[in-house]
């Protein structure tokens, strides 16, 4: 084997295999992206003492309805039908005006969950066994009325502009835990709205792409180009070791002991120990059958979203940083998104709240959620009012809810409130820069701080917003 | 200016302040009769306590989060300090002193302004509020000097001192340092820089190399055998050998084919956007049109004059003018978010594309940076900012709707051909008008009985497959069939569970309807299709066989009635799910069943209000009472049909449109809905003021920005270009940072060698190819990689003094064409559409195409996993050097990538004919010269031969054997490493 290599930095630059931005350039010191304060051995180089390791988001693609869920208004009932009048996003972006329109009531009874006592619809009522892990975030907030424009945001804090995509940044920060595996994954993404760059690296090195595992529309959970299953993997091993050793003479020909070639070289090793070693973290086939029933695998209506967590769960179990568990679909009014037929939000809500609930039953039995957060939440809410008098709400991003689970949020807890109808946050406020903020603070990130220089500026993932809410941090 | 103008009162304002406070101090300390009455000072006193309990404590805990110099001025207001509130903020005044109802920080805080609340968090406390008032009325007495708002604030260079960087000097005109060739000029300034140091040069590559590295730098391709097998031993380029080589390599259109796409790294180029997946039918003209300026040595100037204002140049010659208006392409190619709803919001994003991207790929500035506030580095006040958005806001980019779209025109055409068109013209509206008063006469049953029928005829509200929104790869045909519209879709039959098609009337009116779906039958068609229903009533689900007929009038099925709301969900949604077969559909009928519905329609993209009979909302099943009518209209129809396939062949091209001249105002803080003072339309002040290029009144002043980008006296331009060539073929730009030549970016290693080589490219005619040339033919080009030294190493690791060779790694282009090569399948068609004219969107995109890379479908959504992996550039943003990395899912890729595997397999076939009966060892030789350019040495060879011995000795087993040592191959260093 070729020597050791000389020049530390550029193997880290090179190789996909090195440490995270802030790991890396605490152990080189003196580096912009970590700040003075960033000593090599505090905090493992990180800006902060973290709260968690990782984070799975279950993205609820299309807008799940804040108050037939988990923001309860029973104003809304006692006024069904009255006229009303709102700023309401889409009218406002297009005229600059407030409108009038009919209040509607939720269809779904609420009811008061765990010691915490919180409300939440029967829409979740299984989630909401769970209430009092969760830190509900009621008074959150973002940009764009649209799904192209809000779901860019969500992912990559910007409507419009080309931008890393959240878990593309958290991998920047804190590279990978497990080298064997991709640090971020979006598992079953929609190809729409965006679609790959919601885990798309932008401007970042490519080696902070996520991964996509399967799609949506498909039932096959896998990763391009991992395996080959047209050649018995003896026969593989024989041309990786043919490749290697063809390397090995090449290498020593050049005589140069060039470092990116001597990177190229290991990666080949490194992909091989991936072929062997994700496919078993993809394979679910050893999963105990009350596992598998705690998902919901056993019926046909939970499975597929049931099966998604499963995946994630092993998958935070193998470290891997950001897993995303996306519910949605390809077309142009993906799943949540009911303008009409407001009745529909129960079939998705039952395709997904019992995974949801076997997921944080299952983090917490293996002690998983203590350094793993959850979050939950869509791109943004929905209007207390009907959509032209019609059975369905219009998107709302002026006031939802979200919620978050383990990595040190204060667990039954509720932050912010809307207004008496639930239309738009009036108290503790969360801008979707905000939540970004906090959850990076969680991580041990400064977002003040994780910049990357791009064409002459620093950028981050928070623009030049973004406040961490330290009233949710318990 | 303004920004100096305003720090100069606040320091003077602060200063009296200060001398204010300092004497009141004194005298109240020292003197027994003060100059400013105790009572007063009593009250200051007071003010300053009111302050301290009051008036800090809610700043600091609800305020200077956002308006601090510790963190940031948001708003461009400072409250962490008396003068940061003085200065007031991008708004205006903060604090009018002794008028609270007056002060924008009141107004804010009030929450009585719709634009303007704060803290965004909520609103204050009542009692804080008051506080806030009565401290404002009472004089706003504030102690706080700590952070003056100096002290943290980044202040870019000024416009006035703009040429204390060096790149807004003007040109120095550098001698040659050498009185011999060009060439030797480029060694003169480097081999000067290495003497200082003290290194010496490495020596030149062996005569093999140099062809390789000729072959692969001007056209990206390896050289043939045939060019390795003259003189491979000869240590040393046989330098008359080489300036013939570099000579017929500049002249081949391979030559053109990657300069072209290495240009198109810096302009974005794609063929379709983020969303939605749509296609840019037309962007490959402009690819074809940097081809063919690349490969005839265009003088760049004019090129960016073509790129810049290409529409407004009109040439004599039809052909150049052509090429000048596809070049107005580049303009066109952005990634916009189409959907967003705020379209003020929108066109200044349209327009800051425009303007990041111009200023990238010609200037090396980030322009972008001054759209919210001065540039805080460079010399681009925001004021220049919005007078180059002027000049761009004076031309149509987009049309408007929910989705806005993108503008095409029909190109110039050489006077027969534009003729040829304009008959065809005439010729169908001769058609269209004799079939209108035929079908006034005929029973509307003939009508029905011809095979294409149109939409307007049938009843109700009709969504024809061209109007559907798709999702995947989808293919228009009327193969089969009587069709509806513009033919039918189907699916392919690939990608299943990944295409949708969604039929969604505009303005349906409320009320009940039919709802019918029309399709076409054969055997290949699934027998389960998938068809959903969103209406009022929810979501229904109906599985269709289309291998049957349509049950009704042969070309409908009903899927059911339903109700639909006013903007309620009113859509079907037609997916290839699970199906077994071809997924056909033609049009989606929404026939309205209550009696005296008024329906909207025909088409979807109409808004007149119809009223039908809805008693007798079909067609009547077809009898022939007129067959020769019937027979006359068919012909018309076909021939109506053939006409318009004619017309749709009259090429189009993508562009923005002069509209008239508009001047528009600063943006605060970049928002579209916060003006301040209209600037007028002009260019960058610090970079180039020429009293010869100035806009007149009357026109958007595209064409005067082009020339001001394109002057030999704009300092960047020239330099930014001559850096890029250089950086092309050595591997790093004399400036490192390629795209950005501002006070950000890396100085020249060589500023003098910079200047030269502008001027050369100057006084050369803006000739890419003779730059190319000088460069290629210098001492600095041809040195071997090696190995460096310890005192190398540490005086210059990255070899940024060029006394060695550098290590290239091919673009995957190139990696992509060598295989091809290697399996020969390579296609050298050149030229062309890249997309089928059916492909709608992009996503899952697939197709088998082995022409070069450049040909490929470039699409946003749907990158080559192995373009992805390998370093592709971001075709969403200008890219002046890819990102070079080395990571795991490359060598994933090499091993099992479906393409590369079929690439191996295709080329093992090649070379089994070889194989049989042959010699093993002359094998591995032609596979060693194919690949890699050179024989195996005895350590390859053993290994190869081993791999191949291994197992049986059947016939098949030593095809996959041979397959694998192929793939090996091409995932070895050599085949995508060059030294």
């Amino acid at each position: 084997m070729p020597p050791d290599f000389t020049n530390r930095r550029q193997l880290l630059q090179y190789t996909a295999c090195g440490f995270g931005a802030l790991a890396a350039n605490a152990m080189l010191a003196g580096s912009q992206t970590t700040g003075a304060s960033a000593g090599p051995n505090r905090f493992d180089g990180l800006h902060h003492r973290a709260r968690a390791k990782r984070i799975i988001f279950l993205f609820m693609q299309g807008g799940v309805s804040q108050v037939d869920s988990f923001d309860y208004k029973p104003l809304l009932a006692d006024r069904h039908g009255e006229m009303h009048t709102f700023d309401d996003a889409r009218q406002l972006a297009k005229t600059g005006k407030p409108t009038e329109h009919h209040l509607m009531r939720s269809p779904w009874k609420f009811q008061q969950y765990g010691h915490s006592g919180r409300w939440v619809s029967e829409l979740f009522s299984k989630s909401a066994e769970h209430v009092d892990d969760m830190c509900l975030l009621h008074g959150m907030h973002t940009e764009g009325v649209a799904h192209g424009p809000a779901t860019l945001f969500l992912h990559c804090g910007s409507t419009n502009f080309v931008r890393p995509s959240f878990g593309s940044w958290v991998l920047y920060g804190l590279g990978p835990e497990n080298q064997n595996l991709p640090g971020f994954v979006s598992i079953a993404p929609s190809v729409g709205n965006g679609g790959p760059r919601n885990y798309g690296n932008a401007f970042l090195p490519p080696k902070f792409q996520g991964t996509k595992i399967g799609g949506a529309g498909s039932a096959s959970l896998t990763i391009d180009s991992l395996t080959r299953d047209d050649l018995p993997r003896q026969s593989q091993s024989k041309q990786v070791e043919l490749i290697q050793q063809l390397n090995r003479a090449q290498w020593n020909r050049r005589g140069t002991h060039d470092e990116e070639l001597e990177a190229a070289i290991q990666s080949h090793e490194l992909a091989w120990r991936m072929q062997q070693v994700a496919p078993e973290v993809l394979d679910m086939t050893n999963e105990s059958a009350a596992t598998m029933e705690m998902y919901g695998l056993d019926n046909p209506k939970t499975r597929s979203y049931g099966e998604r967590c499963l995946m994630a769960r092993r998958m935070c179990e193998a470290g891997v940083r950001f897993i995303q568990v996306n519910y949605g679909d390809n077309s142009a009014n993906p799943a949540w998104d009911q303008h009409s037929n407001l009745p529909k939000h129960a079939d998705h809500a039952e395709a997904v709240d019992k995974p949801i609930a076997g997921l944080l039953q299952d983090l917490k039995q293996r002690g998983l959620l203590e350094d793993t957060i959850v979050w939950w939440g869509s791109e943004f809410g929905r209007t207390p009012y009907s959509q032209e008098n019609g059975t369905g709400r219009d998107h709302n991003p002026r006031g939802f809810t979200v919620w978050l689970a383990g990595g040190g949020f204060k667990p039954g807890y509720t932050h912010g409130q809307t207004d008496e109808f639930g239309f738009q946050g009036v108290e503790g406020r969360v801008h979707m820069h905000d939540l970004h903020a906090t959850l990076l603070h969680q991580l041990g990130i400064d977002h003040k701080r994780l910049t990357f220089e791009h064409s002459g500026r620093n950028f981050r993932l928070t623009d030049v917003h973004g406040h961490v809410v330290d009233k949710v941090i318990s | 200016m303004r920004d100096e103008d305003s720090l100069m009162q606040h320091r003077s304002t602060m200063l009296i302040l200060a001398l204010f406070i300092a004497c009141c101090c004194l005298e109240w300390l020292g003197s027994s009769k003060p100059i400013y009455g105790l009572d007063q000072l009593e009250r200051a006193r007071e003010q300053t306590q009111f302050f301290e309990n009051r008036i800090r404590p809610a700043l600091v805990q609800y305020c200077v989060e956002c308006h601090s110099t510790q963190t940031e001025a948001s708003g461009g207001l400072l409250l962490d300090s008396r003068a940061g509130w003085q200065a007031g903020g991008d708004s205006g005044t903060a604090i009018v002193i002794g008028e609270p109802s007056k002060s924008r920080l009141l107004i804010a805080m009030g929450y009585n302004d719709s634009k303007l609340k704060m803290p965004p968090d909520g609103r204050l406390p009542q009692e804080t509020i008051d506080s806030f008032s009565k401290w404002i009325a009472n004089g706003a007495i504030d102690p706080r000097t700590a952070n003056e708002p100096t002290a943290g604030l980044q202040v870019g260079l000024q416009v006035e001192r703009a040429q204390d960087h060096w790149a807004y000097c003007p040109l120095a005109s550098v001698e040659s340092l050498s009185d011999e060739s060009k060439k030797s000029s480029i060694d003169s300034f480097i081999n000067a820089r290495l003497a200082k140091d003290n290194i010496a040069p490495a020596p030149s590559v062996s005569h093999a190399l140099m062809v390789r590295r000729l072959y692969f730098d001007l056209t990206g391709l390896p050289p043939p055998v045939s060019e390795l097998q003259t003189p491979l031993e000869a240590d040393r380029p046989i330098d008359a050998d080489i300036e013939q080589m570099v000579d017929r390599l500049l002249m081949s259109p391979e030559f053109g084919e990657h300069f072209a796409r290495k240009w198109m790294d810096v302009v974005r180029y794609a063929e379709s956007v983020t969303l939605r997946g749509f296609v840019l039918p037309q962007a490959w003209r402009y690819r074809d049109y940097l081809i063919q300026a690349f490969t005839k040595d265009r003088p760049f100037d004019q090129m960016i004059q073509e790129q810049v204002a290409g529409d407004l140049l009109k040439h004599d010659d039809i052909r150049e003018r052509r090429l000048q208006m596809v070049a107005t392409g580049f303009l066109a190619l952005g990634n916009t978010n189409l959907e967003t709803q705020d379209k003020a919001k929108l066109e200044m994003d349209y327009v800051d594309e425009q303007l990041e991207v111009m200023g990238h790929a010609f200037l090396g500035q980030t322009i972008g940076c001054a759209r919210c506030h001065d540039h805080k580095f460079d010399p681009i006040p925001t004021r220049d900012y919005y007078a180059m958005a002027g000049i761009m806001r004076s031309s149509v980019a987009l049309e408007h709707d929910n989705v806005s779209k993108w503008i095409e025109q029909p190109l110039p055409l050489p006077f027969d051909e534009e003729s040829h068109f304009n008959r065809l013209t005439t010729e169908l509206a001769d058609v269209n008008k004799h079939i209108g008063s035929l079908k006034k006469t005929a029973n509307k049953n003939v009508i029905d009985d011809n095979r294409v029928i149109s939409v307007k005829e049938l009843a109700g509200v009709v969504v024809d497959s061209q109007d559907a929104k798709l999702v995947g790869s989808w293919t228009v045909s009327n193969a089969v069939g009587r069709v509806i519209g513009n033919g039918y879709i189907h699916d392919e039959n690939t990608g299943k569970g990944k295409k949708t098609a969604t039929f969604e009337p505009s303005n349906l009116l409320p009320g009940q309807y039919e709802v019918r779906m029309a399709y076409t039958a054969s055997a290949n068609r699934a027998t389960n299709a998938i068809a959903r229903v969103f209406s009022a009533d929810g979501e229904a689900t109906v599985l269709i066989n289309q291998q049957k007929a349509p049950p009704e009038d042969d070309l409908w099925i009903s899927l059911g009635k339903y109700r639909f709301e006013k903007d309620g969900q009113a859509f079907v949604l037609v997916t290839n799910e699970q199906t077994d077969g071809h997924v056909v559909v033609d049009a989606v009928q929404f026939l309205p069943l209550d009696n005296g519905a008024t329906v909207v329609g025909p088409t979807i993209a109409g808004n007149a209000q119809t009223k039908l009979d809805a008693k007798s909302p079909r067609t009547e099943p077809a009898t022939k009472t007129d067959a020769k009518l019937a027979k006359q209209l068919k012909e018309l129809e076909s021939q109506k049909k053939k006409l318009e396939s004619d017309l749709s062949e009259r090429p189009r091209f993508i562009t923005i449109v002069e509209k008239s001249p508009i001047d528009i105002p600063i943006h605060i803080r970049g928002d579209v809905h916060n003006l301040a003072e209209i600037v007028p339309r002009g260019f960058l002040t610090a970079i180039l003021n020429d009293s010869k290029i100035t806009i007149p009144r009357d026109s958007s002043g595209r064409v005067e920005l082009a020339r001001w980008l394109s002057s030999a006296k704009n300092p960047l331009t020239a330099r930014v270009y001559a850096n890029r060539v250089w950086s092309w073929l050595m591997g790093q730009g004399i400036v490192p940072s390629i795209n950005n030549f501002g006070t950000t970016g890396v100085a020249p290693t060589h500023p003098e060698m910079l200047d030269w080589l502008a001027n050369e490219l100057i006084q050369s005619g803006w000739s890419t190819k003779h730059l190319v040339r000088i460069i290629v033919m210098s001492d600095a080009y041809r040195r071997k990689v090696t190995k460096p030294s310890e005192r190398e190493e540490r005086i210059d690791p990255s070899n940024t003094l060029y006394w060695r060779g550098h290590v290239r790694r091919l673009p995957i282009e190139s990696i992509r064409d060598s295989m091809l090569l290697v399996s020969g399948e390579l296609d050298r068609t050149r030229g062309g559409a890249s997309l089928k004219s059916t492909t709608k969107a992009d996503y899952d995109y697939k197709h088998d195409s082995t022409r070069r890379s450049i040909y490929q479908p470039l699409l946003r959504n749907s990158l080559p996993q192995l373009f992805e992996s390998f370093d592709f550039a971001d075709s969403s943003v200008s890219i002046g050097q890819r990102p070079r990395t080395t990571v795991a899912t490359q060598a994933l890729d090499l091993l099992n990538n479906p393409w590369v595997v079929a690439r191996s397999k295709a080329a093992a076939k090649r070379y089994q004919a070889k194989l049989v009966g042959g010699d093993l060892d002359s094998f591995v030789q032609n596979l060693y010269l194919d690949c890699f350019g050179r024989p195996p040495t005895t350590e390859e060879l053993i290994a190869c031969h081993a791999f191949l011995a291994d197992g049986s000795s059947s016939s098949a087993d030593q095809t996959v054997l041979l397959e694998m040592l192929i793939q090996a191959l091409f995932a070895a260093i050599d085949f995508r490493y060059l030294d």
